[in-house]
């Protein structure tokens, strides 16, 4: 019979962890309960982190945000602070999953699964992202990028916890962009995302640009070569043409039952041509009343 | 007070919304045992032996089972039985039921499923259908004469291979449709109990009882009057529970422990590997016109794979080639179907029934033709649509209600059909808008041989309310509660009054399947005249209280009779008491009318169910967006006009438009039950992708004003008429978005994307 710890504070987490080295941790469950029933492990005992107060909700230090573990994307997505400050992040957490995997899965359990399609990783990425890392009696920082180490892999080393997500906030960006191409509307794996921000002059003079795409690779992928031809320019279809060629370049895409590698490959560019027409504002409601 | 065209909401909404409506999944039982199948897992092998002897010594594993144990003809079927309950030498697609297990519990269930190792000699397959005919193909069954065709139908009118010469516009192409899966929400479950009489019951989600009992009859070897099979509402079906799933396996299961309930529900993913899907088809398309745009001549070679089992393919082959030229005139056809034997999945019965895949031929043709010949669309339609007295692509003449006209016509003028080029000039940048629609056509009932039969039943309670025997299943349309309707009609009486049996083959009188658009028109027939029968013998009874002569003017009120001159009343239950036990009972018995043609020189079609002589119609509009940087396509909106004749319940008739456009628009954009060599990629619905209502798009259900006098109440069929517009309708609007075709489905981005590419 496998046990399920469900403890309410860090300290009594602490203690079932060294009790129990072989647990597994989650937190929302919506990746782990699927392997389970699919039988992709065995019956280790189980640790909940759901309940412990300390690792949810969000904190503004002014210059920081740090955002505990724990909270949940639906959470996150009503968060005021995030929605001031980290728009990029929301875009892509409101088509993260369903609203029911959205109400029980949380930040950082999408981090620590560390899956290609992670729907936070790219505009993670995109933010420099620092991750809290705790065991009983230590606590370092790492960087996403350092953390996240491959598929399904990441730098947790026995008996850590991520405990929190810090954020710097940014200038504000004219745009902060989120697209994922997935088979259907909700419920969706994505085949390729993309997250952007940029800011742009008045003169139309790109001054700061950042991409990153989610399952286009192993990990998420960036490219400052794409950034580079863009930085400094004026937003124009024949620069952003250059980017997506670049892009296209870095990814390392993979073939699987819903996209081939090629398409991915077209698309992690082809989406980067969208940005000219976000930057105007055109085209985004198509009900049939318009 | 209204019954007919009325939005009754149906009977069962509360107690299926509120968790109470028990379906088969729900039965359990005191000391209940668990049974459970395992799976060939390998698409063509032959079996040396099983190994059975470690599962059966694992503790709480009460039996295993293996085709040895099978006492009946270990064959399941309707018209081929070719399929075993238990494989005995070979296994032929991955799904195949090799050995049955009964448990204590579903822990010791599962360990034996993984403990039992069969010993395979693994042969080639077959996974093509065009590939399999040809001579030196593996044989799915060696005992087949015909090798692996299971069944082929020829039908013609006219010359059409002079007739293309004659042609101003002849247009080609070759389309293919993938897999469905039905993915109903109730996966395969059941239940059942050997008595001490040694009666077999057996609880089970189910379109067909009374047929199930027959084939469980014969394949386990009992008695068909010990076997009663009682059909709950199904959590969906789609014509995926059209033929025996648990019921043969449940009834092995339940003699090695008599007195035990015993309980089988497959998994998402078992449910997947081993049922039925929609037919892969592949379809090559000829179709010629006049500059005038009248269709002249039409060739269509079409190949359906049916999987390693007849299981109805031979006459879903029949039904697809019947509509294969769709509600059209055309003097000079040549069609032919081939219904061919693979090691892939096993294709089965599916909501249209070999109707959607040439429909999405049959209208991507035409459409093509409208370019060529430069005539809309909907004017070309309606230039070749079918009249009453018309004869069809198949040389039968149309001779009950045919409504295509009305339905063409109705769109036309629909304002937003008609703005559709002001929409469509409003695409934002890298958006392409697109408008595209259809005709759709579905015959209804079982055709000129098998009768189309229902046998009503509906009593006079002692406490004067109507208690209606439902023959045939309701499977999630509400049929049922059409047929309170129906009853309440004729009997003057109030929705709240009438309780329903649900179909039990102990209770309730054979009335064939809830399938092939026919549950309402067949029973509802049968039921207006068990209601006439039983209303009669009421206001006969309630004459003789009145001490009225015959013809005196009486009429039936919610709850009673009223003497309309003297205004004396007498409650039902009151006459119930007065009617002896048998006179409070009546039955009616309706069967379908049939065509008397013979379109074929095959005889054999007309048993398949060619051809038939009630049809509903419609014509559909789809409505657009396409991505040109994903080739993604966003359905917005999506327009239906029906002939189902007339309406019995609005409500009810727009939930099977809507469903029905809902799973069409899946299959168009992104169902796909993909297999590799037998093998299937898509076992879960993680990667088997079905539709969210997030991907729905505004709908509108529109009807015609149509009346089919045969019909109860003037209605015609309305449950699978619809799923045959989405895919051609929005492979039309891809095609006037962006010029494209994309001529395998689904119409996935990439494939779109990878055409558009093409295009640049």
């Amino acid at each position: 019979m496998r046990k399920v710890f469900i403890p309410e504070t860090q300290a009594e987490l602490f203690d079932i962890i060294a009790c129990n080295p072989k647990s597994r941790m989650f937190a929302g469950g919506t990746d782990l309960l699927v392997k389970l029933r699919s039988g992709q492990f065995d019956s280790d005992d189980l640790v909940s982190l759901e309940r412990i107060d300390e690792l949810k909700g969000v904190e503004d230090y002014g210059d920081e945000v740090f955002i505990g573990a724990c909270t949940t994307h639906s959470a996150l997505i009503a968060d005021p602070v995030i929605q001031m400050h980290f728009p990029v992040l929301v875009k892509a957490l409101r088509v993260l999953g369903s609203p029911q995997i959205r109400n029980m899965g949380t930040i950082g359990g999408n981090i620590v699964t560390a899956s290609p399609a992670g729907d936070t990783l790219p505009p993670l990425y995109l933010l420099e992202a620092d991750l809290e890392l705790k065991t009983k009696d230590s606590s370092r920082l790492v960087g996403i990028k350092d953390f996240i180490k491959g598929p399904g892999r990441n730098d947790l080393a026995p008996g850590e916890i991520l405990a929190r997500v810090r954020l710097r906030k940014c200038p504000a960006y004219n745009l902060q962009h989120y697209e994922k191409v997935g088979q259907r509307n909700s419920l969706a794996i994505s085949i390729v995302s993309l997250a952007a921000v940029l800011n742009v002059s008045d003169k139309g003079i790109i001054t700061e640009v950042r991409f990153s795409w989610g399952s286009a690779g192993p990990t998420v992928i960036t490219c400052k070569e794409a950034e580079a031809v863009l930085a400094g320019r004026p937003v124009s279809n024949e620069s952003l043409e250059k980017a997506a060629r670049l892009a296209r370049k870095a990814v390392k895409p993979i073939a699987d039952v819903r996209a081939s590698a090629e398409y991915r490959r077209q698309v992690s560019g082809n989406l980067i041509l969208r940005i000219q027409g976000l930057l105007n504002g055109s085209g985004d409601s198509i009900q049939f009343a318009d | 007070m209204l019954n007919i065209g009325m939005s009754i909401p149906r009977l069962d909404a509360r107690k299926k919304v509120s968790g109470l409506e028990k379906y088969a999944a729900d039965f359990y039982g005191l000391d209940f045992v668990w049974a459970g199948v395992k799976r060939a897992g390998i698409p063509h092998a032959r079996i040396r032996g099983i190994e059975i002897e470690s599962a059966k010594k694992i503790p709480g594993v009460i039996n295993v089972l293996t085709c040895r144990d099978v006492k009946g003809s270990n064959r399941q079927g309707v018209v081929r039985k070719d399929e075993p309950v238990l494989a005995d030498d070979r296994v032929r697609h991955c799904g195949d039921a090799v050995a049955l297990v009964i448990a204590e519990d579903k822990m010791a269930l599962s360990r034996a499923l993984e403990q039992i190792i069969p010993d395979y000699d693994p042969i080639p397959g077959v996974f093509d259908p065009e590939e399999a005919l040809k001579t030196e193909a593996p044989l799915v069954h060696e005992d087949n004469p015909e090798k692996n065709l299971l069944m082929k139908g020829f039908l013609s009118t006219g010359c059409a291979e002079n007739a293309f010469n004659e042609c101003d516009a002849v247009v080609e192409a070759c389309f293919e449709v993938p897999f469905q899966e039905h993915a109903y929400l109730e996966t395969e479950a059941g239940w059942a109990l050997l008595n001490k009489d040694d009666r077999l019951e057996i609880v089970v989600s189910t379109q067909t009882p009374f047929r199930d009992r027959a084939e469980v009859s014969e394949a386990i070897g009992i008695e068909e009057e010990k076997i009663r099979i009682i059909a709950p509402y199904c959590g969906g079906a789609f014509g995926g529970k059209d033929g025996v799933t648990v019921q043969s396996l449940l009834a092995l299961a339940a003699l090695c422990c008599p007195e035990r309930p015993v309980k089988m529900w497959w998994g998402r993913e078992e449910s997947f590997i081993s049922s039925a899907k929609r037919h892969m088809a592949r379809l090559y398309y000829r179709l010629g016109a006049k500059s005038d745009g009248k269709f002249h001549a039409l060739e269509a070679r079409i190949y359906y794979d049916t999987g390693p089992y007849d299981h109805l393919g031979g006459v879903v082959m029949a039904l697809g080639l019947e509509h294969a030229g769709g509600a059209y005139r055309i003097p000079n056809t040549d069609l032919k179907a081939w219904s061919v034997y693979t090691n892939n999945p096993v294709g089965g019965p599916f909501r249209g029934f070999g109707v959607v895949q040439v429909t999405a031929a049959m209208e991507q043709m035409v459409d093509m033709l409208a370019v060529e010949l430069a005539i809309d669309p909907v004017e070309l339609r309606l230039r070749n649509a079918l009249g009453k007295g018309d004869k069809n692509p198949i040389g039968v003449t149309m001779s009950g209600s045919t409504g295509i006209e009305e339905c063409l016509a109705t769109l036309k003028g629909n304002p937003l059909w008609e703005d559709r080029e002001k929409w469509k000039s409003k695409a934002g940048s890298f958006k392409r808008r697109g408008a595209g629609m259809t005709s759709v056509m579905q015959g209804m009932g079982y055709g000129p041989v098998v009768p189309d039969v229902a046998n009503a039943k509906i009593e006079l309670t002692e406490g004067g309310k109507f208690r209606v025997f439902c023959g045939v299943v309701d499977m999630g349309q509400g049929n049922a509660t059409t047929y309170a309707q129906i009853a309440c009609e004729v009997l003057g009486q109030d929705i709240r009054d009438m309780e329903l049996v649900l179909p039990d083959t102990s209770k309730t009188l054979p009335s064939g399947s809830a399938s092939a658009s026919r549950t309402t028109y067949t029973f509802g027939n049968a039921l207006i005249g068990a209601a006439e029968i039983l209303k009669e013998r009421i206001l006969k009874c309630a004459n003789r209280v009145f001490m009225n002569g015959e013809g005196s003017d009486i009429a039936l009120i919610p709850g009673g009779v009223r003497n309309i001159p003297s205004g004396q009343e007498i409650s039902l239950s009151e006459i119930a008491g007065l009617l002896g036990n048998s006179e409070r009972l009546a039955v009616s018995r309706f069967q379908a009318p049939v065509s008397t043609e013979t379109p074929a020189e095959d005889p054999i079609l007309r048993v398949y169910g060619v051809p038939h002589v009630i049809f509903s119609f419609g014509a559909h509009a789809a409505f657009i967006e396409v991505d040109e940087l994903t080739g993604r396509i966003e359905v917005v909106k999506y327009i239906t006009v029906t002939d189902c004749g007339r309406i019995i319940n609005p409500q009810l008739f727009e939930q099977q438009m809507q469903g029905g456009v809902a799973q069409g628009i899946g299959y168009a954009l992104m169902e796909d039950f993909v297999t590799e060599r037998g093998f299937v990629n898509t076992p879960d619905l993680a990667t088997y992708i079905i539709p969210t209502a997030m991907d729905m798009p505004d709908m509108d259900s529109i009807t015609v004003d149509a009346y089919e006098p045969t019909g109860p109440f003037g209605l015609k069929g309305a449950g699978e008429v619809a799923c045959n517009g989405p895919l051609p309708a929005i492979a039309n609007a891809l095609a006037d978005a962006c010029g494209i075709r994309v001529l395998r489905s689904p119409l996935t981005p990439e494939r779109v994307l990878a055409e558009m590419n093409k295009e640049k």
